[in-house]
């Protein structure tokens, strides 16, 4: 299929791709020109690339002050103890 | 490789228990079943260990398991009975295309800011739910490419599918939690 005939289907599909390989120049430049001109595909393409970014983040920061407590004291010593056993 | 020395069972609680705890609990909200999640990543990161390869820190090792026990933990809750099989799955993504190729369930705008997004529970709770109610082989590929960040040789070996097999699971697995998040995110 010539890249001007890329559909938003085909451009979903090669951009879920290029986030797994990486794709032909000319595949990339032309996903990204129909990306820049439809605000469709241009929020699938951040939006994929968000849950990237969230599926990777270790990032508990920011959180409500009571969620600042961390293990109690018995929870600790009993995982404590089940590492041993 | 980082902290590798500190691949010690011993000294993990102490080290790592309480920010595995705290990562839980935002995610779950309950104290007790945080704290269970915790001794099961622990436990099975201590089975594991040996297989630890040091391509990661420890901590991100560490994070890894416990996210896979957060999704196991969702869908043993009560979205066993959603489970859709990947047969069927083709006519599920093929439904927002329209015959020409233009989108026909349009993607909407997301009122959220990438920065903050992992602060906000509602839209991590719809994402873990989400994840949960994924064919069990779709939310596996998701989950070791973008949780774990394996490669695609890598998954391909895991689950003994050709690379295509590998980029077409992926593709399914983004489209369907992507537009489930959307649909069940109650955006504020």
């Amino acid at each position: 299929m010539k890249h001007w005939m890329f559909c938003c289907k085909d451009v979903s599909q090669k951009f879920s791709e290029s986030m797994d390989r990486k794709l032909p120049l000319d595949d990339r430049i032309f996903i990204r020109f129909h990306q820049l001109m439809c605000r469709y595909c241009s929020r699938f393409r951040r939006q994929l690339l968000l849950l990237r970014e969230l599926s990777r983040s270790d990032n508990i920061a920011g959180m409500p002050q009571d969620f600042s407590a961390g293990l109690s004291l018995e929870a600790r010593e009993r995982i404590k103890a089940s590492l041993k056993a | 490789m980082e902290n590798a020395s500190l691949l010690n069972p011993d000294v993990w609680v102490d080290q790592y228990g309480d920010i595995l705890f705290r990562f839980a609990l935002q995610r779950i909200g309950d104290t007790g079943i945080a704290e269970e999640l915790v001794q099961e990543t622990f436990l099975a990161a201590m089975r594991a260990k040996d297989r630890f390869k040091g391509q990661s820190s420890e901590k991100t090792w560490l994070f890894g398991i416990l996210k896979h026990k957060i999704v196991d933990h969702y869908r043993r809750r009560k979205y066993d009975h959603l489970d859709m099989n990947v047969e069927n799955f083709s006519e599920t993504t093929d439904k927002f295309f329209s015959d020409n190729g233009k989108w026909r369930i349009q993607p909407t705008s997301w009122n959220i800011n990438p920065v903050e997004a992992h602060e906000q529970r509602e839209f991590m709770d719809a994402f873990y739910q989400c994840l949960s109610q994924m064919p069990q082989r779709l939310a596996d590929a998701f989950v070791y490419r973008e949780v774990d960040g394996l490669s695609t040789e890598e998954i391909r070996k895991v689950m003994d599918i050709t690379a295509s097999n590998c980029w077409v699971m992926l593709y399914r697995a983004r489209m369907l939690l992507r537009r489930c998040i959307e649909t069940n995110w109650t955006q504020t």
